[in-house]
Parts: C-alpha cells; sequence; structure tokens
C-alpha cells in the first residue's frame, strides 16, 4: 500500500465517515419508529438536526465545557485518521479513549446536578467497555502476528471464523459505546430517562453539534473495527455486510430491551464481555482455534 | 574521576546533610540544600556523559569495614529506637515485630559474616559495578529527589508556619527533617551502584532507616505508629536479603557479586531460584506491593514532600529496580511467569481500590502501587521488549508522580485540605496550579504521553509469552479501564464550578512550587515525544548490558517506537493531538454573554449562584459530589479478598523456587 493511496484513504474517510454515521443514525430513528409502530422522522433528519444546532445561538456554562466539546471531536477524528493509515490498533482505540473520556470530562466541569450524574455514569460506561476492546485487540493482533491495522489486511485469511468469540464480546462493547438499551445509562436518546439527557444535559446548540458529530464519527469507526473480520480475500466486501449486521443486532437490542443499572451492566460487561475475548485467547494460546 | 563522581553522588548528600543538622536559620538550610541539589544534577548529567559503562570500581578496602561496622550500628539502632518505643507507648504489635524482625535479619547476617565468610569484611571486586541502568537510576534520583527536596525547602516553612500557628509545634525541626531526605538521596545511589550483595544491604538498610525518621517527623502518634510499620515492613525485605546472601553462598555459586548471581542465573538449576525469590520478596516489600501495601499508605501521614520522594525517586523504586536487576537471572522460569501475574494482581487490586478513595494523596499512593505493579510485571514476562518497557515506565512514572505529589501539596498548601472533595471547583481560584496538575494526570493517562506509551509496550509484550499470557492481558486491561475512571472523576472534581461571569485570575506564582512543577511537566512532555532516542542512548544499552538481545525489543526508524508487532507514531501522534486539543483551546473562549447557569429544572436563583429554588420557595444551597461506590469497591471490603491473594500469590512464588 503506497503512502499516497493511505493518505487518499485518510482524506476520504474523514469526509464520508459522519456521511455515513448521519445516515446510518436517519435509518436507525426511521426503522426503531417502525419497530414501534410509529412512522418516524426522514432518513436524513439528522442531518437537518445537525445543521439546525450549528445555527443556533451559542450558550455555554463555562469555558471548559466548550473545549472538551471540540477536543472530543477532534481527538476521534484523529483516531479514524490513524484507523485509515493503517497503524496499530492499540494506538488507534488509545487515541479514541482520549476522545471518548472529553465527554464525562466536559460534562463534569459543570456544576449541574443532571450533568454531573451523567458524566459519573458516562465513567462507568467507559469502565464497562474499554477493558472489552483492548482485549480485542489481542486475538486479533495473535493471528495477525502484529498489532497493525496492515498486517490484518496482510493476513491471508478472514478473522472471522477464528475469532467469533471475540466478535460477540465486541458487539457486547458495541453497544454500550452506542448506549444502546439496556446499556443506555449515561443518556439516551429515548424519553425514558429521568437525567434529562445524562452526559450532555448542559451541551446545546453548536458545541452539541460537535458532539452529535463525534458520535457519528465514534459508530463508524467501530463498525470498521468490526469489519476488519473479514477484510481480505475475494469475500472482502463481507466486511461491509458483518458491519451493517452489526449494526442492525444493535437496533433489535435497543428495542427488545429495558434500561438496567450500572451496576449490572459493569458486571455484565466485565463477566461475560471480557470472559469472553480471554477464552478466545486461550484457546489460541492452546492451538484450539 | 569515577572516584570523585561516585564520591559526590553517594558522599556528598549524606555530608550535606549532617551539615544541616545543626543549622536552625532557615536561609541558610535552604542555600545548603539548593547547593546539594544543583551539584548533585551537574555531576549525575556528568557521570553519563563520561560515557563507557559498564564502569567496576572498587573503592579503598577500608570503605567494607566501614560498611561492616555501620551496618551493625543501624540495625543496633533499630532495636534501640523500638525498646524506646516500647518505653514510652508501651509494648505494641509493631515495635515488637521491629525487635523480631531486626534479630532476624541481624543474626543470620552476623553468622554469614563472622563466621561463614573467609575473611571479614567479605570484600568483592568490583564492589560497585555502573551500567546503564543504574545510571538511570542515579539521574532520576539526583534530579527529581533533588528538585523535590528544593520545592521542600518552601513547602517545610509554609508547614511549619501552619502547625505552629494550630499550636502543634514550638521549635523547627527541618534540620532533622532534610538530614533524612539528603542522606535518603545518598543512599540510594549507593544502592543503584552496589555490587557486593553487603553493600546493597547496607544502603537497603539506611533508606529504611531514613523512611523511618521522614514518616514519623510531625510527631504524632499515628505518625510514629506509621514509621514503625512501614519499618517492620520493611525489614521482611531485609530478611529475605540476609538470607539470599546465605543461600547464596551455601549454594553452589559461593559468591554474594550481584553480577556472578545474576549471569549464573538460571543455568545454576532451580534450587538457586531460592535466592532470586528471597530478593524478589525484598524488592516486593521495599516497593510496597500486596500485601505490604498499608506500609506505604500510612506513609501519607507525612508532609507531602516525603511522599514526593519515596513515591517517585526512591525508596519504592529501590524495590523495582532490585527486580529489573536479577531479572535476567530467573528468566524462562515459572517463577519469572508468577512475578508477572503477581505484578498484573497488584495492579488490577490497586486501580480498583483507588476508586473508592477520597483522600487524594491515597489515590495517587494506590496508583504508585499499581504502576510499580506494572514494572514488575514487565519483569516477570522478562523478554527484551518487556524489559524495555518496564525501565521506561520507571522513569515516566517517577516524573509524573513526582509532579502530582508535589501538585498535591500545593493544592493542600492554598486550600489546607487532602480531600479530593473539598478540591470542588479549584481550578478557578487557582488555575496555573489545576492546570499543572491536570496536565500531570493527563501525562499518567492518556495517548502522547510516556506512561501511556509503556502501557501499550506492556500489552503487547504480554501477548506473546504463551498460555499464561491470557491472566496476565486481562489483569492489565481491567486494571487500566479502573485506572482511567480514578483519575477522570479526579480531574472532574478540579473543574467542576458553577458558570460564573468573568475570567479566572490567576494565583500569585511562587518559584519554589510553580516553578519546579512547570520543569516537571516539561520533563514529562519532552521525554514522551523524544521517548525515541531517549530509548537508543540510555534504554537500549541498559538491554544490552543486563543480557537481553535488543534487537527483539524495540527498533526506532524516525524517532518512532516500533517492536516486534506494533508501531508507536510518537511525535506525530504527539503533534496531531496537541493540535487537535491547543487549536480549541486557544481559539474558542467562552464569551461572557454566552454564559448560562447550569441546567435546573428552571428553579435556578441566579447565574453565578449555587441555588436552586426548592420546597416553599426556599433558597437552597446546591452539592455535588463525586462518586466513590464503596460498597463495592472499598477498602473495607476489598481488601478481604487483596491481601489472601497477595499472601498466595507469595506462597506459591516460594513453592515454584524451591521444587
Amino acid at each position: 500500500m503506497s503512502t499516497g493511496w493511505l493518505i487518499g484513504s485518510a482524506v476520504i474517510a474523514v469526509i464520508v465517515a459522519p456521511l455515513i454515521g448521519g445516515l446510518l443514525r436517519g435509518i436507525d430513528r426511521k426503522l426503531t419508529a417502525h419497530m414501534q409502530g410509529r412512522i418516524g422522522p426522514p432518513i436524513i433528519q439528522p442531518f437537518y438536526d445537525v445543521i439546525k444546532l450549528f445555527g443556533k445561538k451559542p450558550m455555554v456554562a463555562g469555558g471548559a465545557q466548550l473545549a472538551f466539546a471540540y477536543a472530543f471531536l477532534a481527538l476521534i477524528i484523529t483516531a479514524t485518521v490513524f484507523f485509515a493509515l493503517r497503524q496499530d490498533l492499540l494506538v488507534v482505540l488509545f487515541i479514541l479513549f482520549f476522545g471518548s473520556l472529553c465527554l464525562p470530562l466536559g460534562a463534569l466541569s459543570v456544576k449541574s446536578p443532571y450533568s454531573q450524574l451523567g458524566g459519573h455514569r458516562e465513567l462507568l460506561q467507559f469502565l464497562a467497555y474499554e477493558p472489552i476492546l483492548l482485549l480485542a485487540a489481542i486475538p486479533i493482533a495473535l493471528k495477525a502476528e502484529g498489532f497493525s491495522i496492515a498486517n490484518i489486511f496482510e493476513y491471508g485469511r478472514p478473522l472471522l471464523p477464528d475469532l467469533w468469540i471475540t466478535f460477540i464480546a465486541l458487539l457486547i462493547a458495541l453497544a454500550i459505546v452506542m448506549r444502546k438499551s439496556p446499556f443506555d445509562i449515561s443518556g439516551s436518546e429515548h424519553a425514558h430517562q429521568e437525567l434529562v439527557r445524562g452526559v450532555v444535559t448542559e451541551y446545546s446548540g453548536p458545541y452539541l453539534a460537535l458532539i452529535e458529530l463525534g458520535h457519528w464519527y465514534e459508530m463508524v469507526l467501530l463498525l470498521s473495527i468490526l469489519g476488519l473480520f473479514w477484510v481480505t480475500g475475494s469475500l472482502w466486501w463481507l466486511s461491509i455486510i458483518i458491519a451493517l449486521a452489526s449494526w442492525f443486532i444493535m437496533l433489535i437490542v435497543d428495542n427488545i430491551n429495558a434500561r438496567l443499572t450500572w451496576s449490572w451492566m459493569l458486571k455484565f460487561a466485565w463477566g461475560a464481555g471480557v470472559s469472553l475475548v480471554a477464552l478466545n485467547i486461550l484457546f489460541i494460546n492452546l492451538g484450539w482455534m | 574521576m569515577i572516584g570523585t563522581l561516585v564520591g559526590v553522588a553517594i558522599l556528598f548528600p549524606i555530608i550535606t546533610g549532617f551539615i544541616c543538622l545543626p543549622i536552625k536559620n532557615h536561609r541558610a538550610r535552604g542555600g545548603i540544600v539548593s547547593l546539594t541539589a544543583v551539584v548533585l544534577i551537574i555531576s549525575s548529567i556528568f557521570f553519563l556523559r563520561q560515557g563507557s559503562f559498564p564502569i567496576e570500581y572498587s573503592p579503598a578496602p577500608t570503605w567494607d569495614s566501614v560498611i561492616l561496622v555501620f551496618n551493625y550500628v543501624i540495625l543496633a539502632l533499630f532495636l534501640v529506637m523500638a525498646i524506646r518505643d516500647i518505653i514510652q507507648r508501651g509494648i505494641s504489635r509493631h515495635n515488637i515485630l521491629t525487635i523480631a524482625l531486626t534479630l532476624a535479619a541481624g543474626i543470620p547476617l552476623a553468622i554469614f559474616e563472622f563466621s561463614w565468610a573467609p575473611h571479614t569484611p567479605l570484600e568483592v571486586t568490583p564492589a560497585l559495578y555502573i551500567d546503564h541502568l543504574s545510571i538511570i537510576m542515579c539521574l532520576i534520583i539526583s534530579i527529581i529527589g533533588s528538585l523535590i527536596c528544593v520545592y521542600a525547602i518552601r513547602y517545610m516553612r509554609d508547614h511549619e508556619e501552619h502547625r505552629m500557628h494550630l499550636g502543634e509545634l514550638k521549635e523547627t525541626t527541618q534540620p532533622r527533617f532534610f538530614f533524612f531526605m539528603l542522606m535518603f538521596l545518598g543512599a540510594m545511589n549507593g544502592l543503584v551502584f552496589a555490587n557486593n550483595l553487603l553493600w546493597l544491604a547496607f544502603f537497603w538498610e539506611i533508606t529504611t532507616l531514613a523512611c523511618w525518621g521522614l514518616i514519623r517527623h510531625d510527631g504524632t502518634p499515628i505518625a510514629i505508629t506509621n514509621a514503625f510499620r512501614a519499618l517492620w515492613m520493611c525489614l521482611i525485605g531485609s530478611v529475605g536479603f540476609s538470607l539470599a546472601i546465605m543461600f547464596l553462598w551455601n549454594g553452589s555459586l559461593n559468591t554474594i557479586s550481584l553480577m556472578e548471581v545474576i549471569s549464573n542465573g538460571a543455568s545454576v538449576g532451580p534450587v538457586f531460584l531460592l535466592p532470586f525469590a528471597l530478593l524478589c520478596l525484598a524488592g516486593f516489600t521495599k516497593a510496597a506491593q500486596l500485601p505490604f501495601q498499608s506500609w506505604l499508605l500510612g506513609a501519607m501521614v507525612a508532609p507531602t514532600p516525603v511522599s514526593a520522594l519515596l513515591h517517585s525517586s526512591t525508596m519504592v523504586n529501590a524495590g523495582v529496580y532490585l527486580v529489573l536487576r536479577i531479572a535476567p537471572g530467573f528468566q524462562g522460569t515459572h517463577l519469572s511467569t508468577l512475578i508477572a501475574i503477581y505484578g498484573g494482581a497488584v495492579f488490577l487490586a490497586t486501580a480498583l481500590l483507588a476508586i473508592s478513595q477520597s483522600e487524594g494523596k491515597k489515590v495517587l499512593a494506590y496508583s504508585t502501587i499499581g504502576n510499580l505493579g506494572l514494572i514488575i510485571l514487565c519483569a516477570g514476562i522478562n523478554t527484551p521488549l518487556a524489559i524495555a518497557v518496564g525501565i521506561m515506565l520507571l522513569i515516566f512514572h517517577a516524573i509524573s508522580k513526582g509532579l502530582l505529589f508535589l501538585c498535591a501539596g500545593a493544592i493542600e498548601h492554598h486550600i489546607w485540605s487532602r480531600n479530593i472533595e473539598d478540591m470542588e471547583g479549584v481550578a478557578r481560584n487557582l488555575p496555573l496550579l489545576t492546570g499543572i496538575t491536570i496536565a500531570g494526570m493527563l501525562s499518567m493517562l492518556v495517548a502522547p504521553f510516556g506512561v501511556l506509551i509503556t502501557k501499550w509496550g506492556a500489552m503487547e509484550a504480554a501477548s506473546g509469552i504463551g498460555v499464561w499470557s491470557t491472566l496476565v492481558l486481562v489483569l492489565i486491561m481491567l486494571g487500566s479501564g479502573a485506572t482511567t475512571v480514578f483519575w477522570a472523576k479526579w480531574i472532574g472534581r478540579f473543574l467542576c464550578h458553577s458558570p460564573v461571569l468573568g475570567r479566572a485570575k490567576m494565583e500569585p506564582f511562587i518559584p519554589l512550587y510553580h516553578g519546579i512543577l512547570l520543569m516537571l511537566i516539561t520533563f514529562a512532555v519532552v521525554f514522551s515525544i523524544l521517548i525515541a532516542p531517549v530509548y537508543n542512548s540510555v534504554i537500549a544499552p541498559a538491554l544490552t548490558e543486563a543480557g537481553y538481545n535488543v534487537a527483539s525489543a524495540f527498533t526506532t526508524g524516525a524517532w518512532f517506537l516500533k517492536s516486534p508487532i506494533g508501531i508507536f507514531a510518537a511525535w506525530p501522534i504527539f503533534i496531531i493531538i496537541t493540535l487537535a486539543l491547543l487549536i480549541p483551546a486557544l481559539a474558542t473562549r467562552a464569551k461572557p454573554e454566552t454564559i448560562r447557569s447550569s441546567y435546573m429544572c428552571g428553579e435556578n436563583v441566579e447565574i453565578g449562584v449555587d441555588e436552586f429554588v426548592a420546597v416553599a420557595d426556599e433558597r437552597t444551597q446546591l452539592k455535588t459530589g463525586g462518586f466513590y461506590i464503596e460498597n463495592m469497591l472499598g477498602e473495607g471490603n476489598l481488601n478481604r479478598f487483596v491481601v489472601p491473594v497477595g499472601i498466595v500469590l507469595l506462597v506459591i512464588l516460594f513453592v515454584l523456587a524451591t521444587i
């Protein structure tokens, strides 16, 4: 892969990712509405929302909050760029985590009861999914013989047959990152949220738009990581199917579940999620997979 | 030349420490401490620059006799201290254990030195062996340790003024304080240079003594109790040391030269592992690993510069230094694997415990123990990559943790509290100080900084050790998640304040506080960017000297750090992230007209007032707080599992070492 090609793909990723992300959010809302017997908004409603938010008068509760909104978006874009440049998977995750951390930090920097509660709960979400994502990089690296995403592309075989256990764990992590029920602890788009809007309570107007954009990038990046499970060979297009299928599973899970408590989430993520990846690593080390 | 440099590194601070003892004048004492700091820093850099390592150096044979005598003087001192404590405060667990363990450490040593050894004192050539690992340690001790001592000049003045104001103190006790601080630096330099195990044991005892003196400095009953706890727990390590020396002599080697012991290492056979396990035990006690963590937590009662010194550049570092130093000796054994698991368990347990702590210094202490656990984990993985990561973490942790303790001390001297909840919104009143503190916390936590680079390295290194890597990796990943939580919620408390109009006013700039803090945060940033050249110039040679194959550790092209299985583009990541953070931070300012009060269901009183309208239109104070999950992660709950796990792992360690 030439350097020029890589840089080109990074530029494309930065431009295309929010378009895909916004579109998926629109379809998400439409499908969810249909599942609940409603008609729902137009598919491109998320773009209308964000454009309208950008046009609103800025209102903030403090300077730190504002800086964290920018940093959230900027760092997640950075992570996307490093992913497109096929860098070390762990490094991509670390940059993504730094970005994700800006969200609770922004929330915690305002003395507001709702935002404080949301921020702390967001940290618990983080505590639940971070170990799964980091640990999932290990079996991938063991199979592809390296942590670079480039290694996965060079690895001749698809990862999914050997790493389906890890894949299931990643689906759990994805649901937590996307804040889908039953994991919508820190903030949920549905009306059944007693925290007003949880972690983003104190954000409005253009700054809320930045965070929404950041979430689009974040979702596309995570779906791309799931897509890595089948990127080689003549069936490379399966990666797109896998990513979309994972996304669709999230939708269904979201709609058939109610929100549960944070302690349940933590136990489930550490118990089921982490153990699944650990089992996969163990099987690989024992030569069974 | 070498003789002078060694003399300056070891003897000079001890001598200036003695000079401090009779000086009551604050300025004169400050001058001596500053002079010592400058001399130590310059001479340590000279030491690095003068080139050809490893250096083998043996001072005049009389020094062997001096050390022999003083070693028993110190042990006798421990007995006297404990007996005096019994007379003054009655019999307690701590002073009885001190006496018992001093005898348990001293008697085997005496049997060895006066009866087994072919001649007394037993000399080893060379007495001092100085390679790159020693010089890295020497730089950490001499530079960071000295800066902490300089900071302490101002800190102790404020500290004593405050205590005199409260009526707890009548006369200054600072001379004794700086005596112990400076002696600590000298002893640590001796410890990292020593090759003769008897010398190593001697410097080991001096650090224990200095630690005791510094913890009990304030003289309160709790300080004295905690000082004795630290003493007897570290003496367990000394017992390990004495027994290790006996086993080494009695085994097939007949040597007490550290270098010979390591180079013969596992080749001699499994029976030989017992001395290694004993030396590791000594390292674990010093580094306050499970189940010995309570002494380091108790050490929090001391003035903050003491904590900074113990946690960053001395004491606990001696423990991990020893484990890293002897790691080549047990490479490829089951002992090594178990040490990796043990380090991982410590890392996870302390990260979880730290979440439940509301006292700032205790959070820092648990974080220290956890990071040392990570270094021990690296020593246990014992591949060239892992050892390189361990040494890097030692450097970065020393810088960041020294910085954070000094920050905690400076903040404490503004708000007169150590409780994280009292630090709510201090960013508003102390913007510069809090800014540096947050930067320091981020340097322990997020991507382009050194500590995170080492976490990345540790994960990649751990993935390559076969079946047991599964367990080790799970421990690292879970611990790493918990680490993020306790730092982030602390940062959140700093920043949490009500929307107010107008910009924060800068606090007065205190050179001995802010200046030193700025210096340390600059080190953290610069070393993170220059990690590849730093690796090439000191860490790679240290690996070669320890007998590791550098080719399978990191390679550096274009100042990128490449492990055999991954790549960390250190400086591009740094530039991109800095741009991503700085541009918005500098370009966007919250304009006064955009400030709104926080959301309280429309019941706010007015902007900038922490009050809301409650029942019967009463104005009610808004209160927020951090979460600590004490019912799950509190010490009372977790220690019931954590301490037995630590003990069981240590027992297994010894079982593995003897079979």
